[in-house]
């Protein structure tokens, strides 16, 4: 398997010298192509800050950073964008579904953002919707969903571009069992169907356990090597 | 991807605050329109004085008069009629009408005043002055060659002398040549223009009877009347070029009052416009700037998708954009409304410095100028909000949506 992911003692402070907090320390890992890498902690322990890095919405303060064999660490704020834009999948705790876009419009948006022609747009966003169960619901707002319905429109929007890396920050979080388990399902679907890999951060024990492998943080460092 | 339908939605997430702003922008521009459509109704007005007063285009001579020179009295206008001929001639012209100017003492018995007076023809003199000077207590015929010659008196200086229709009055005056004139006259009529200084001192009389009285046929001045006042300059310059030893004006280059009372509302209606431009300006910055405050996760989560910067600015002008064609056409129909209102209630504003009397109110519409003000108002909006969305990328993504 290909290294699709690697972090090689990575470290992110905040603050000046004197005053500075230290949220990672020398962190190390890799993610092969189509893992499924867990990484769990309390809170505070500096999982979303990990997640952060390596979705290039926050810069590391020492270390580097590969996704694909290329060093990622300290790339512009243009450039990050491009990468976001073009391989990473985000899948966020509360979802942060557009407000004022529907869910076709949701899910669409990650291609429309990409340059794909209109007509291949809608074909593969009506392909995720009938995959998903989210057919009915494809002219709705965001605020007209459940939980789980939004969830499901999340990991479509995440998917759908069929991203090299999805991060996925407490999935499970604002879901009951049902739904927790059914997005899981759901996710691990897509990784085998997309080959995508997945980094996800969670304190639930039922994702953790759902995953390939996994990694705990406690107040910034690793804990268990993988 | 409907970006227009997306502003709208989210233009309707935010109703109240954004119906407080388009109100702030419709009412705005219905002010200015308004006051806008009064200020042109005044400068139409006006210029309508200035050129039924002095004419579309005017010749005198300013060679001062060898004895009377610098006094009211100018009768240096001499062969005026083979212009006139001339003036006829033109399709152009509708009228061409001599004035001649003089100054003495009117009597009624015991009584005196000073008077400045216009030999004119008076039946035209009255229909080129239309609605701006009005008539009372008018004898028929009045003005034509009688036994006794007529006068027709400013109403107040009537008052003075306590002299009504049909009253015989006594002119003086001094001729060019030096000599003292006298003549009996009839009051055939009074006249007002709302202007003081103009009803307390003034006199009409046929332009024959100023002739004998004068015992002169010069004049002070040739007045000429156009069809199309757009054909004055060519006129001007024309005679210009083909009198020689006399000055040709147009009415502009005579409309002292026009100028002082253009540049006054000018500036007036010009720092009107720039406060409220800055009311829109503020109203739209403020709205602007809370949409970012409470859209700051959402603004995160398109930046964490990869949604360039100026997708971001797009979207927030395009909202912006919007209110504003919905204020200013909301605003553009309400000021159609209020200046019909105002029109039809025919509304007299109080008289203005200088005048015995007010003046209805009219207000007009004009769509051109509601199009390009509307215009000016939707550029201020959207450089608002350009300037209010740049805060929009400097929204955190890891602080937004921790």
């Amino acid at each position: 398997m290909n290294t699709r992911l690697k972090l090689d003692a990575i470290s992110k402070r905040y603050g000046g010298d004197k005053n500075s907090i230290t949220a990672l320390q020398d962190i190390s890992f890799t993610l092969t192509e189509g893992e499924f890498l867990a990484i769990q902690g309390p809170s505070g322990s500096g999982k979303s800050t990990l997640l952060n890095i390596c979705g290039l919405i926050d810069n590391p303060s020492d270390g580097d950073y590969y996704l694909n064999g290329i060093s990622v660490a300290q790339l512009s704020i243009s450039e990050r964008c491009t990468y976001r834009r073009r391989d990473i999948g985000f899948i966020f705790q509360r979802h942060q579904l557009i407000p004022a876009m529907t869910v076709y419009e949701n899910i669409a948006y990650p291609l429309l953002l990409n340059g794909v022609q209109p007509k291949q747009i809608k074909h593969d966003v009506n392909q995720l919707l009938n995959t998903m169960g989210l057919e009915h619901r494809r002219k709705h707002l965001p605020k007209q969903l459940s939980g789980g319905e939004r969830q499901r429109v999340g990991v479509a929007r995440a998917l759908i571009k069929r991203p090299q890396l999805v991060i996925a920050d407490e999935p499970s979080a604002s879901l009951d069992h049902q739904h927790a388990h059914a997005g899981l399902q759901l996710m691990r679907e897509l990784n085998k169907q997309y080959g995508a890999s997945f980094l996800i951060a969670s304190h639930d024990a039922f994702v953790i356990d759902h995953c390939d492998r996994k990694i705990e943080l406690l107040d910034g460092q690793l804990k268990a090597s993988p | 991807m409907n970006w227009l339908l997306i502003a709208m939605r989210n233009i309707l997430r935010d109703a109240t605050r954004v119906t407080s702003t388009l109100l702030i922008i419709a009412v705005g521009l219905a002010a200015l329109l308004v006051g806008n459509g009064f200020m042109l109704s005044t400068y139409d007005s006006l210029q309508e004085i200035a050129m039924r007063t002095e004419g579309h285009v005017i010749i005198i001579d300013d060679n001062p008069d060898p004895v009377l020179g610098g006094s009211h009295q100018q009768l240096t206008l001499s062969n005026w009629q083979a212009t006139q001929e001339m003036l006829w001639a033109d399709e152009r012209v509708l009228r061409v009408l001599p004035r001649a100017r003089f100054e003495g003492m009117i009597s009624k018995g015991n009584k005196s005043a000073v008077f400045f007076g216009s030999g004119v023809d008076p039946k035209e003199e009255f229909r080129v002055h239309g609605p701006f000077l009005r008539t009372s207590g008018l004898l028929d015929p009045w003005l034509t060659p009688q036994d006794t010659p007529d006068i027709m008196l400013g109403k107040q200086l009537a008052q003075t002398l306590g002299a009504v229709t049909g009253d015989l009055l006594t002119l003086q005056t001094k001729r060019s040549d030096g000599t003292s004139s006298e003549l009996v006259v009839r009051l055939a009529g009074l006249y007002y223009t709302g202007t003081p200084e103009i009803d307390n001192h003034t006199l009409m009389t046929s332009l024959t009877t100023a002739t004998t009285l004068l015992d002169s046929n010069n004049i002070s001045q040739l007045s000429i009347y156009l069809n199309q006042r757009e054909d004055s300059i060519a006129i001007q310059q024309l005679l210009q070029e083909q009198l020689e030893g006399v000055t040709v004006q147009t009415w502009q280059q005579r409309a002292e009052l026009y100028h002082k009372v253009r540049s006054l509302y000018d500036r007036i209606f010009g720092i009107m416009g720039l406060i409220i431009l800055i009311v829109v300006f503020l109203a739209v910055s403020n709205t602007i700037a809370l949409a970012i405050y409470q859209r700051r996760e959402e603004i995160a989560t398109l930046s964490a998708l990869g949604t360039k910067p100026v997708r971001i600015y797009t979207n927030f002008i395009l909202e912006a954009c919007l209110i504003g064609i919905a204020a200013t056409t909301i605003g553009m129909l309400l000021a159609y409304a209020i200046s019909n209102a105002v029109n039809l209630a025919e509304l007299m504003m109080p008289a203005p410095p200088g005048k015995t009397e007010g003046y209805p109110i009219f207000i007009y519409i004009s769509w051109p100028h509601y199009f390009i003000t509307s215009a000016v108002l939707i550029i201020t909006v959207v450089v608002a909000s350009f300037i209010a969305t740049r805060n929009a990328t400097r929204v955190s993504i890891v602080k937004a949506l921790s």
